[in-house]
């Protein structure tokens, strides 16, 4: 269970399992310090998809134009 | 004292009366630093960042024994139920092909453009010197907006080893990050 802890961060996971990853979390402390570890982290990924938007990455929008 | 953990018994008339407040004071504790943590990840669309914070604090309200957690904890799980919002959103957006809105360059949110693509690269360098498979479920999950599920179809292996995966490439970066100095 405590390694759901970074897909809980970035919020990649289905919502039966964000839910259930969220009631882990009350009672545990390893994982309460792992995303307050991890909370930055997403943001700093979001740099990279707005900064590489235009990238190959992005089919849809090349194919529309 | 943080008001937050304030307790209001018998003030109230009724409970919506007291529910109201309890919101409010959590809108002036974190209304402001969230919204502009989130305007970051809704393409400066003030609307739909707003509507994320107002969910935010309810579900907050609805969670009440985990605003009694240390201030730093309990802003990490703001943030990522505020992220889990925006992600929802931008998925049933995305259902409808033309919607979807095209990144916008953001000069409200981003004053120093030049610090932001500098921190960019500094990320995209720590990526690089993850491991393969460390480096594929970040890409796969988090930066192409796929769930663990959907990643595990596409790259065929279980979505117990894409989380896991996840776990120890996630931990990789944030040391590497750290060591760039740019983690906090």
């Amino acid at each position: 269970m405590h390694d759901g802890v970074a897909a809980y961060v970035l919020g990649v996971l289905d919502e039966e399992e964000h839910e259930a990853f969220e009631r882990h979390l009350d009672g545990c402390e390893q994982c309460q310090r792992e995303l307050v570890e991890f909370a930055e982290l997403p943001d700093q990924l979001d740099e990279l998809k707005n900064t590489a938007s235009a990238s190959d990455d992005d089919p849809p929008m090349s194919m529309s134009r | 004292m943080c008001p937050v953990l304030g307790h209001l018994d018998g003030r109230f008339e009724s409970a919506d009366a007291e529910a109201e407040h309890r919101i409010a004071v959590l809108y002036q504790e974190f209304g402001g630093p969230l919204l502009r943590h989130v305007r970051k990840s809704t393409g400066n669309d003030l609307q739909w960042a707003e509507d994320v914070v107002q969910e935010t604090l309810v579900r907050a309200w609805r969670n009440s024994a985990r605003l009694q957690w240390e201030p730093s904890l309990l802003w990490a799980w703001l943030l990522t139920v505020a992220r889990r919002i925006v992600i929802d959103g931008r998925r049933r957006k995305s259902v409808r092909p033309h919607e979807v809105e095209p990144p916008e360059v953001d000069m409200m949110a981003v004053p120093d453009g030049s610090e932001r693509a500098l921190s960019a690269i500094v990320v995209a360098d720590a990526l690089r010197s993850l491991s393969e498979e460390h480096r594929e479920v970040i890409e796969q999950t988090y930066l192409r907006d796929r769930t663990i599920s959907e990643a595990a179809e596409i790259l065929g292996i279980p979505p117990g080893t894409v989380k896991s995966r996840l776990y120890y490439g996630i931990r990789a970066l944030r040391e590497l990050l750290r060591d760039k100095g740019v983690a906090g």
